[in-house]
Order: structure tokens, then C-alpha cells, then sequence
């Protein structure tokens, strides 16, 4: 007999003091750390922790396409390959890309199209690959953020960056950066996505429900949580080189105090 | 030998005003650079949000003002042939009709016979005489190394190559490094003074290209790894200041350490 654990979630999603369980309170996000040119050999790569999620993201390109029908003459195109490892999930996942993951991969391209400038490449194709080392709720979100950062980082011309979060209903409540167990157990999920170019949604979905008036407030919500995102991939992409910088800074300033001496 | 760097100071202006250097700020994508539309246009780099009241980045490098242009110099990129340009090729491939190189951009790029032999060689060109030696692809192999010029580019089209002209044709001997093409004007430097400071203090011969290759030979291995040691610095630092004066101080203390004159 194959052992079959059912997923149970508890009852209450809300601790006693009204945080939640783990305890964030209902607009604080997981905490969040990146890093990009963690690849050596891709032309851009990035790496995300956001609470358990561990993401790597690489990206290649314009390089030919393969297969070739798949090239268009007037355009260039993007391929999205997310990747969960099978070690990321409780159940051992099966190594094959299922629906999800196509799924996911497909939404992923379509929401980070928009920033790139595709009709400049005609006949090749930018491909990101993102692999999800550990998950915990909240990885369309991630990975979405996670390969704007590393097209950011692979010099590749792009409007604006792209971020993403995923809000929430529990009991009624609205919640910000749901993890695995309030993802499930939890009453709807709306992920979405910003590109930060004029500010346009360029990812929404939806599960669950609530009214037309609760909606409005969740995107709301969802804005003033993705600027705090935003934020920290900017300061992401620009440390990379301002710790060189400041590095030769001091440098320099040594050097002048020595022939001072 | 005949070495020379292709540096005409004209192209690589944009890397001359020292004066303004502190002020260069790294952008991102996205970010905001002016919102002066009236003062400033946007330059290289950059582009106007649909409301066309901001000019926002495209890329990941440094904010340049120049007269009334806003410029953005990027840090991470990839090669796009040009016409013209001079670059280091590697034969990949050959047939009876055409070689067929790899020159560190999305496509492979076409050197046919006739642009790899001299005009008075060939006699005949509509087919009456020319003799089959000098109309074949005996000349180059499979991995030679060849200093080739681009007569013609698009983003559609292969590239086509030629070996006829001053420095062009096949390399033997030398190494050659690959480092990020943007950062190629920092190698060279300010009207050429980098790359006259690394051949006078190294004793060897560089010659450095557009598309992210540097050919080099020095008297000897132990001057040849000290000069790519501090190419690839100057890769890793190319947005800081004083690079030239930082790079000499290291070459020489390079040397003293491993005991070369």
C-alpha cells in the first residue's frame, strides 16, 4: 500500500492576536532577497528568496531558434521554461513538465512580452529558464518578478521592469502574499502583475470569489505592496555595481591620503 | 607585425568627458531619467512613456547628458554587427561555396571565396576563367581564427564577411579572450590611452574588436597572463573612475610579485 498523507490545513488561519500564522500581519509581505548574475555561464541571471521560495532564473539570447518553425520573420520571440525541481514540493514532483508548469510558463511570456522589444529580433528567440528550487506558495508571482530581473541583467532593452504579488480573502479578510497553506485553504487568490511602464496590469487571475467592490480594493492593495517589490529589485540590479563603485571609491581616497602623507 | 587597435577616437567619445564622470548615475530599466521633455531629448537608450512627459531607461548603465540628449551607456548587452566593423571571427563551418563564421552575434555570419580572395586574383568573374583553386574554400579551415570586416548587416539577413583589406585575414599564434562587448571602449580607453598603457607595460600586441574579442600576444606566457588578468579587471570595473591609473598601479605590482621586469 502506497502511504497517502491527505492535506490537512488547520482550522484557523489566524492566530489569537489577529496575525497570521506565521506571523505577518494581514499587508506585510515575506521577506525578500535578490541577487542577479548568480549564473556565469547565462547572459543574465537572477536569484530570489521570498519566504521559502527559492528561484533561480536564467536567460539566453537573441540566439537562433529551435526548433525553426517556431521562428517568426517579422518578430522575435520569447520562451518561458518554468521548472519545479522535484525536491521543491512536499510529494516528490514528477520530474516531466505537466500543465501546470506549461501553463505557468506560457502566462509568464505573456506578461513579460510587453516590456520587450521583440520586433527588433526577427527570427531569434530570448529564452528564460526558471527553476523553482523550493516552493511555498506564490511562485507564478516570484518567477515572474525573478525573470524581469534576470532580462534586466542579460542587457537586453526593456520599458520598464516587471513585478508581481499575489493577494488574498480569508475569512473575510484581505491578505497580501499568501503562502502555501493560506494559498489552498484560503476563501480566493487573485496573482497579479505590474509593468511598471505606464503602469499597466499585464497578469491577473483569479480563484475563488468576491464582488466587483472587493476586487477594486484588492488592487489597491496589490499596488502598494508591488512598489515596495519594485523597490527592492531596483536597489537588486543597481548594487551590483555600486559596491564596485564605492569599492574604487575608497580606493581612490586612500591613495590621496597616501600621497598626502 | 602590423597590430593596431581599431580605436578612431570619434566613435568612443561618449566615454571622453572624464570631468562629468562623477556625476554618471546607474540607471535601470524603467527608471525615470528627466521629466524635463521640454529641455531634453531622448538619446540613445532611452524613450518617451506614452504620455510623453517623462523620458524613461532601457537599459542597465550610466545616465550621460549630453548638450540637449539624454544617453544611457549600457553596462550589459550584446554584440549587433554593423557594417564596417572590424571583429575577430571563428570558422565553425565550411562548404565547397562558403565558410561560415562565429562572430559573438545572434547569427552566424557568411565569408564566400570571392571576398577572401583579391580582386586581381581572379580572372574572369563571370566564370569564363577563374580556376577552381581560387574560387574554392581551400584557404581558411575549420577553426582558424581570421581578422575579418563586415561588408553587410541587418537584422534580417546573415551577415557577410570579407578578409581583403589592411590587418585583415588569418591569425596564427596569440590568444584570444572574450569579455562583454560594452565594455570594449573601456579597454581601449580615452583616444587609446588604455590600450597604449597595457602594450608599453606588457611588451605585447593587442588588437581589440567590437564584438567583445581581444587577440593578444606577448613576448611570453608570464606577460600574456598578467595582460588578461587585467583585461578581465577592467571588465569587472568598467563603470568606475580612474580605471587607467588603477589598472597601471596593478600591472606593475602584478610584476613585482611574480618577478618580471
Amino acid at each position: 500500500m502506497p502511504l497517502v498523507i491527505k492535506d490537512e490545513y488547520p482550522k484557523k488561519l489566524f492566530r489569537d492576536d489577529g496575525k497570521r500564522l506565521d506571523g505577518r500581519d494581514v499587508d506585510e509581505l515575506r521577506p525578500i532577497k535578490m541577487e542577479v548574475g548568480v549564473i556565469k555561464n547565462a547572459d543574465g541571471s537572477a536569484y530570489l528568496e521570498w519566504g521559502n521560495n527559492k528561484i533561480f532564473a536564467a536567460v539566453y539570447g537573441p540566439r537562433e531558434v529551435h526548433p525553426h518553425h517556431l521562428s517568426k520573420p517579422d518578430r522575435g520571440i520569447l520562451r518561458v521554461f518554468y521548472r519545479m525541481a522535484t525536491f521543491s514540493v512536499f510529494d516528490r514532483k514528477r520530474p516531466a513538465p505537466g500543465r501546470r508548469e506549461k501553463e505557468i510558463s506560457m502566462i509568464i511570456a505573456d506578461c513579460l512580452e510587453p516590456v520587450l522589444f521583440l520586433e527588433l529580433y526577427p527570427g531569434t528567440c530570448f529564452e528564460v529558464f526558471i527553476e523553482v528550487m523550493d516552493a511555498d506558495g506564490g511562485t507564478r508571482c516570484a518567477s515572474t518578478t525573478v525573470a524581469a530581473l534576470a532580462l534586466a541583467d542579460a542587457g537586453i532593452p526593456m520599458k520598464s521592469l516587471v513585478s508581481s504579488v499575489a493577494v488574498g480573502k480569508i475569512d473575510g479578510k484581505k491578505i497580501v502574499d499568501l503562502s502555501g497553506i493560506e494559498d489552498k485553504a484560503g476563501e480566493a487568490d487573485l496573482p497579479c502583475a505590474i509593468t511598471w511602464y505606464n503602469e499597466e496590469i499585464s497578469l491577473l487571475q483569479f480563484d475563488g470569489d468576491m464582488n466587483l467592490d472587493e476586487m477594486n480594493e484588492f488592487l489597491k492593495l496589490i499596488k502598494e505592496s508591488l512598489e515596495k517589490i519594485h523597490q527592492i529589485q531596483l536597489n537588486t540590479l543597481k548594487s551590483k555595481y555600486l559596491e564596485l563603485k564605492e569599492e574604487s571609491a575608497k580606493k581612490e581616497e586612500s591613495k590621496a591620503k597616501k600621497g598626502e602623507n | 607585425m602590423m597590430e593596431d587597435e581599431e580605436s578612431s577616437p570619434e566613435e568612443y567619445d561618449e566615454y571622453d568627458d572624464d570631468n562629468d564622470e562623477d556625476s554618471r548615475e546607474i540607471v535601470v530599466p524603467g527608471e525615470v531619467l528627466t521629466e524635463e521633455v521640454n529641455k531634453f531629448l531622448p538619446g540613445r537608450g532611452t524613450i518617451l512613456n506614452t504620455e510623453k512627459n517623462k523620458i524613461v531607461s532601457l537599459n542597465i548603465g550610466l545616465k550621460q547628458i549630453k548638450r540637449n540628449y539624454i544617453n544611457v551607456i549600457p553596462l550589459r548587452g550584446f554584440y549587433t554587427p554593423r557594417p564596417g566593423d572590424k571583429v575577430i571571427a571563428l570558422v565553425i563551418d565550411k562548404n565547397p561555396v562558403k565558410y561560415r563564421c562565429d562572430i559573438n552575434a545572434k547569427d552566424l555570419a557568411v565569408l564566400k571565396p570571392k571576398n577572401a580572395m583579391k580582386k586581381s586574383k581572379i580572372r574572369g568573374i563571370r566564370g569564363s576563367n577563374a580556376s577552381r583553386e581560387e574560387m574554392s574554400t581551400d584557404k581558411f579551415d575549420i577553426g582558424d581564427i581570421l581578422v575579418v570586416k563586415i561588408i553587410s548587416a541587418d537584422r534580417l539577413n546573415q551577415p557577410e564577411l570579407t578578409t581583403i583589406g589592411k590587418y585583415l585575414g588569418k591569425k596564427t599564434g596569440g590568444i584570444v579572450i572574450t569579455i562583454d562587448p560594452p565594455k570594449i571602449p573601456r579597454v581601449i580607453g580615452r583616444s587609446g590611452s588604455m590600450i597604449k598603457m597595457l602594450k608599453n607595460l606588457t611588451n605585447s600586441n593587442i588588437f581589440v574588436t567590437q564584438n567583445g574579442r581581444i587577440w593578444l600576444k606577448g613576448e611570453d606566457i608570464a606577460h600574456e597572463r598578467i595582460l588578461i588578468k587585467a583585461i578581465h579587471k577592467i571588465e569587472q570595473e568598467a563603470h568606475t573612475v580612474g580605471l587607467t591609473d588603477r589598472i597601471q598601479e596593478f600591472i606593475i605590482n602584478e610584476k613585482e610579485k611574480r618577478g618580471i621586469k
